[in-house]
């Protein structure tokens, strides 16, 4: 069995020993479900070093690489609010989405390619590791949504637990995705600023208005917005409580966006046209 | 635009209303002038700016940018092209009210940062932010209005001093300017780096249609994901080749094959072997001469065949196996069939005698003839080549409509020898030499072993000297080399038929079937790659040389204030080399905008809330 099937595996049982957590809150389930999540953290780390070494370049030069470092990426920046929060049923979510990213990943191509020249650079191993833990920690983010709103719609109103600093309530957490996208967007911003800048090394335009530029900078608005809406929303007469909603609602929205530019360009009519897109060149 | 900016306005008072509490607090005199500040600075009108540009985004990818009039004509139709020039949809980013927008962004990001300004520490971040967006937009006009992007090719050992823009002029068409250089750039040297060849070994599975790439790592057992078959490599070579020895295996008349020597005036011509179920004909084209062994397996056919000259009609036959849908159609150039039925149509663009011969036509063998088709669907037009000799080739090729299935047949019957003697046997043993001119038979005689014939009009002989009945290869496969040359790699495979094996050449295009039919293995190069492409570029100005820098590509050359990026180059001979040349005086005030918004982000989600902490 491949590694990458093992791994996929492991995802799998981390989500249900998360699920698990769920149900027997105790300090063993507590270790072993994030054990497991981090042993398929550090398999999906081998994977990643893995193939950089077998490609003899970093790994992100095609769909398949880009598609495993990301899934990557997701377990980490779940891991890192592991250890500042006490989140538990995120983190079954969190391990299906890098399960799923990995499943994607094993229909794309895996052949290991020559880089072409203009992928050697500094300048794109800084954008796109920037890019991916920022749309890791807005697949979070999703997640949290999600849960908030499943939670909003079902949960009964009253809920006796008390929260304490570490430990946030399903019922609050669109407090916790704004802070997830808050830790996101300065990676999102920053590897949209390295891509101009490695753009204009390569092509000599740091903003060419090319689809995949222009749909990463559709990504960065829709989250700009979302990071705006707290100061406009109250000013509308609009409730606390549907306020949260509606964000929460925007941020699935803008997770739709963040996949669309990773994976959907390809539907454009304009890809052909474009530099950038995976597969089109 | 005024219009709009008023109309704006008049919606935004009506909002206004609802914040009277906050309004009222401002005396009356004032209040107009303060509604319009009020309305510059707020979020809502921020959000709503960032919202419309989202839609003005969506719709610049979507609709294509920048085409001619009449490729938007071609593929919107005459109104819709109209429509989007009107509402300069064809050039959203460029657009006037998408230089509205951003001009409305500017304005708000200055009123709020102003507003809010405070002297702290904690502001930083914010301050930073806003202003960076309003930086890098300055540079943006800084570029659009006084810089130049262009590119020019120049060859080696030239030099030019100019280069060329490119535009869309306002007929719609395409338009290249001409901008001189105020030095010239000379060519002292181009190299292209090549990557060292790389090869794959591709697995097929017909009955799913799925094709695998396999770890070409001698030893190690493979499974083909989602089927019986696992496949191992035993050996490699990096530098083969294969020596084949003819050799007669058994009595039976089971692959039969005869050795062939034609005689000129004083020697031997050409001599082979002729297979009568694989490569059964020989043809040389000086001669205009055509030889070919016909195996028959019985009398009555072997009657039928001597006395028949038919030539096939070369055509091409469709086959849509989900809708049960066949058809032939003739061989006809650049003319466009419809598929009755479906919404695909096809047009033949060329055919050759021999795929990859570069020859005229005339001069091909007819190995491996092959048409090209055109194939337009739904999804597009698609254009693939069909083999007449490989019917299951495309099948191991992505192809965009894979459900369609085109074979070929009789390609080369236009192309045939005026001269052609065939050589019938039968299974019963009887052997009838049929000499053929111009589609006429002229004798039908007996032939023996090593009996010397003449051909009819011609100084030429032939002989028969061998006959296997059981013809088959005694395969060597040895190594030249220790480098990379022709990789062949010894492959077993095992599936529901057992274990064969097999040597994989990485020069044989074609696939190699497992026995059941079902599997295919093709050993191929990656193709070649390229490294590196770089230039040695010197700078003349006054005749004398200012600059000189090797380029390539992420590596650019900078001389007062023009920027020169190795950008291509010259795909057939790669004797000049493609650069492109850039002006932006803006471009230092954008990096400024990078760098500030990069800190002032970092500065907002990171630092303040860590500071906050610490206050607590
Ligand atoms: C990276 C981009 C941006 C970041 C990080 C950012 C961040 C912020 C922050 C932190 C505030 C609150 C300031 C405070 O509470 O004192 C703010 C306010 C504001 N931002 Fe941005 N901003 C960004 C881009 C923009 C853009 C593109 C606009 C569009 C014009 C904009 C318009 C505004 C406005 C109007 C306010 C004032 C809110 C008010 O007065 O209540 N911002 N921004």
């Amino acid at each position: 069995m491949s590694i990458i099937n093992i791994t996929v595996i492991v995802y799998v049982i981390a989500s249900i020993a998360y699920i698990a957590r769920e149900i027997w809150r105790s300090m063993y389930t507590k270790w072993v479900s994030v054990g497991l999540l981090i042993l398929a953290f550090c398999l999906n780390l081998v994977m990643v070093t893995k193939r950089s070494i077998e490609a003899g370049h970093p790994p992100f030069s095609n769909l398949y690489e880009s598609l495993i470092f990301y899934a990557c990426c997701t377990a980490f920046v779940y891991l890192i609010f592991e250890f500042i929060y006490n989140f538990r049923v995120v983190g079954a979510l969190a391990s299906v989405l890098a399960m799923l990213i990995l499943l994607y990943a094993t229909l794309q191509d895996d052949t290991i390619r020559p880089i072409m020249p203009a992928l050697k650079s500094n300048w794109m191993l800084v954008h796109v590791i920037t890019y991916m833990i920022g749309y890791a920690s807005f697949g979070i983010s999703f997640v949290t949504s999600i849960i908030f709103l499943i939670v909003k719609a079902f949960a009964k109103k009253e809920n006796k637990e008390v929260e304490n600093e570490r430990e946030i309530l399903p019922r609050n957490f669109d407090k916790l995705s704004y802070k997830i996208v808050a830790f996101g967007f300065p990676f999102l911003t920053l590897g949209m600023v390295t891509g101009a800048v490695w753009a204009k090394k390569a092509w000599g335009d740091y903003w060419s208005w090319d689809p995949k530029e222009t749909w990463s900078l559709i990504t960065w608005f829709a989250y700009l917005v979302y990071l705006h809406t707290p100061l406009v929303l109250p000013k509308m007469n609009i409730n606390k409580s549907k306020a949260s909603v509606i964000l929460a609602c925007w941020l699935l929205f803008a997770f739709a966006i963040v996949n669309f530019t990773f994976v959907g360009l390809n539907y454009l009519p304009s890809a052909a046209d474009s530099e950038h897109i995976y597969g089109s060149k | 635009m005024k219009n709009k900016n008023q109309l704006r306005m008049t919606t935004e008072t009506k909002d206004s209303q609802k914040n009277q509490n906050r309004i009222s607090i401002h005396q009356p005199a004032r209040r107009d002038s303060n509604r319009v500040w009020d309305f510059f600075c707020s979020v809502k009108l921020a959000v709503v700016i960032i919202l419309l540009l989202v839609v003005a985004c969506i719709l610049g990818t979507v609709i294509l940018q920048e085409k001619t009039m009449d490729e938007y004509t071609a593929k919107y139709g005459y109104a819709l092209a109209a429509f989007f020039k009107i509402t300069e949809l064809n050039n959203v980013f460029y657009s006037y009210w998408f230089t509205f927008l951003l001009i409305l962004l500017c304005a708000n990001l200055i009123c709020c940062t102003i507003k809010r300004w405070k002297n702290t520490f904690m502001q930083t971040g914010f301050i930073l932010t806003h202003l960076s967006l309003i930086l890098i937009l300055i540079g943006g006009v800084v570029k659009f209005q006084f810089g130049v992007k262009g590119g020019v090719n120049v060859y080696e050992g030239k030099s030019v001093n100019y280069f060329l823009t490119q535009m869309i002029n306002r007929q719609g068409k395409l338009d290249y300017v001409k901008k001189d250089l105020p030095f010239s750039i000379a060519l002292d040297d181009f190299i292209l780096e090549k990557n060292e060849p790389k090869f794959q070994l591709v697995s097929y599975i017909k009955s799913r249609n799925r094709q695998k790439n396999l770890e070409v790592k001698v030893g190690k057992r493979q499974r083909i994901p989602g089927s019986n078959y696992t496949v191992t490599i035993k050996d490699y070579i990096p530098d083969a080749e294969l020596h084949q020895e003819p050799i007669n295996t058994s009595d039976s008349a089971d692959n039969p094959a005869i050795f062939v020597k034609l005689f000129g005036p004083d020697k031997v011509i050409a001599e082979g072997w002729l297979l009568a179920h694989d490569r059964n004909f020989y043809e040389d084209k000086k001669q205009n001469l055509r030889v070919e062994y016909i195996w028959v397996s019985s009398q009555e056919e072997l009657e039928k065949a001597i006395n028949s000259i038919e030539t096939a009609h070369p055509k091409i036959s469709v086959l849509i196996s989900e809708q049960g849908l066949s058809q032939d159609y003739p061989m006809e150039l650049n003319k466009t069939f419809k598929l009755e039925g479906t919404n695909y149509s096809l047009r033949m663009l060329q055919y050759v005698l021999n795929y990859g011969d570069r020859r005229p036509l005339e001069e091909q063998l007819t190995d491996n003839p092959a048409v090209q088709v055109e194939i337009n669907g739904p999804e597009g037009s698609e254009t693939r080549w069909v083999f007449e000799k490989f019917p299951d080739w495309d099948k191991m090729h992505p192809s965009k409509y894979k459900n369609l299935k085109l074979t070929c047949d009789g390609i080369a019957s236009g192309h045939m020898a005026k001269n052609i003697v065939r050589l019938f046997q039968s299974s019963e043993g009887k052997q009838v030499m049929v000499s053929i001119k111009n589609n006429h038979i002229t004798s039908t005689i007996p032939w023996e072993l090593e009996k010397k014939y003449t051909i009819a009009d011609s100084n030429h002989q032939i002989v028969v000297s061998k006959y296997f009945p059981s013809f088959n290869f005694r395969k060597e496969v040895i190594k030249k080399s220790d480098t990379v040359g022709v990789p062949a790699i010894f492959v077993e495979a095992e599936g529901p038929s057992g274990k064969v094996d097999d040597w994989l050449f990485s020069n044989n295009q074609y696939a190699t079937w497992y026995t059941d039919n079902n599997l295919a293995l093709v050993y191929e190069s990656m193709g070649e790659s390229i490294k590196h492409f770089t230039s040695r570029l010197r700078i003349i100005e006054n005749g004398q040389t200012v600059a000189e820098k090797t380029i390539r590509v992420n590596d650019p050359l900078t001389y007062k204030g023009y920027v020169i990026y190795q950008s291509s180059y010259d795909p057939e001979a790669g004797n000049f080399s493609g650069l492109q040349i850039v002006k932006d005086p803006g471009i230092s005030i954008v990096y400024s905008g990078f760098g500030s918004l990069c800190f002032g982000v970092i500065f907002i989600f990171y630092i303040k809330p860590f500071l906050r902490k610490k206050q607590k």
